[in-house]
């Protein structure tokens, strides 16, 4: 079964293979998907985090402080090029919240007994069983793709100036990082995979080994000279199966 | 090898509270304890405060740690290794990246990942062919 909803501001892709897999758990996670977006955007003034960037919740529920959690221990590991609490900006935690709460919802399926997914959420994947292939886009040419990975049980995620520009900022300067076009991070799980790839891409070229230090991370980049950096043991796909063209 | 960074990681995390809190708690020997090894130095520069604190030296499993963190006001602004061990595993812990041209390829796959976030985006990508493939 396949659905695919627009959710969070990013189009939700889920592939289930698992015969008669039933649909509640697939609403259940869509759910689960809006209601992180009610509770933790900060494009909603109602949403908790606001709330908090205003000063006006006193003790942060025990999901909003694994969030904050996280993007403390990315900031100190990054020495402060990740952020989420910038001078004269909204506390923006995003680029963890999004990881954080599609990885939740992908055990949602699991512990519903899925055992084969695929759930691709705004370019980011989480592949349980498998093996699947997935491609990573190239970063100037939205039809194209860099390379093919074969993973099982793996999460990908890519952070990239192509779509949103210079969106992500390094903390350190404060100004846009732009010395790597995309990062792509391969992990357990998706909280990792995401944080990751958004932090190395705020370090700019030394991020790449950055997060390929990281145990369990593999990275492939693509920095601003159009050079492809990766790991040793990325899991890119055999050539026999890639027709380059 | 690759354990040794998170070691480092709580080590600064953990120096930083105890410098962060020493001064307003500084009462005499209670805290002498728990001081950093040196000194603060601050400089200001254009309306900032740079604070570089040295943290003490703590025993690690590989060998003695000592970080240094500069503060630019109340954040953290950098944080550098004065002492590391030297152990042949600390240096091997440095990954090796392998570099490699730029390619452009099409190949038959299961799902994209890149950042596909506006819906005009999602549109002309390719995740959007794969799922309308079904």
């Amino acid at each position: 079964m396949g659905r695919v909803e627009h959710v969070m501001g990013f189009p939700v892709s889920v592939r289930i293979d698992d015969e008669d897999f039933p649909g509640t758990p697939v609403d259940d996670l869509f759910a689960w998907l809006r209601e992180v977006d009610a509770r933790f955007s900060p494009f909603r003034p109602d949403s908790e985090v606001s709330r908090l960037d205003r000063g006006e919740v006193r003790a942060p529920s025990q999901g909003l402080r694994e969030v904050l959690d996280l993007c403390e221990e990315y900031r100190i590991a990054t020495g402060g090029a990740f952020d989420v609490r910038l001078p004269g900006r909204r506390l923006d935690p995003c680029a963890v919240v999004k990881g954080w709460s599609v990885q939740k919802g992908a055990d949602l399926l699991s512990a519903a007994g899925a055992t084969r997914f695929c759930l691709n959420a705004g370019g980011d994947v989480i592949a349980s069983g498998g093996p699947w292939r997935v491609g990573v886009r190239h970063p100037e040419h939205a039809d194209r793709l860099c390379t093919v990975l074969d993973v099982t049980d793996r999460a990908v995620a890519t952070s990239a100036r192509y779509e949103r520009g210079d969106h992500i900022l390094d903390g350190r300067s404060g100004r846009p990082a732009t010395g790597l076009l995309s990062m792509t991070v391969v992990a357990p799980t998706l909280t990792e995979a995401d944080a990751v790839a958004t932090a190395a891409f705020a370090l700019g070229r030394e991020g790449a080994g950055w997060a390929a230090a990281r145990e369990n991370c593999e990275v492939f980049a693509v920095d601003a000279d159009r050079r492809v950096l990766r790991s040793a043991g990325f899991p890119a796909a055999g050539a026999g199966g890639v027709a380059a063209a | 090898m690759k354990r040794a960074l998170p070691v480092l990681v709580l080590s600064v995390a953990g120096l930083i509270p105890l410098w962060r809190y020493a001064p307003s708690h500084d009462t005499g020997s209670a805290s002498a304890a728990t001081a950093p090894a040196s000194t603060p130095s601050v400089s200001s520069s254009g309306g900032t405060t740079s604070t570089v604190v040295s943290g003490s030296t703590v025993d690690t499993e590989k060998g003695p740690v000592q970080v240094e963190v500069t503060f630019d006001g109340d954040r953290i602004a950098s944080v550098r290794m004065l002492r590391q061990p030297d152990h042949p595993q600390t240096t091997a812990a440095v990954p090796r990246l392998i570099e490699e041209t730029l390619q452009a390829q099409s190949a038959d796959i299961d799902t994209v990942s890149g950042a596909t976030v506006t819906s005009d985006g999602y549109k002309e990508s390719l995740q959007a062919a794969i799922d309308a493939r079904g």
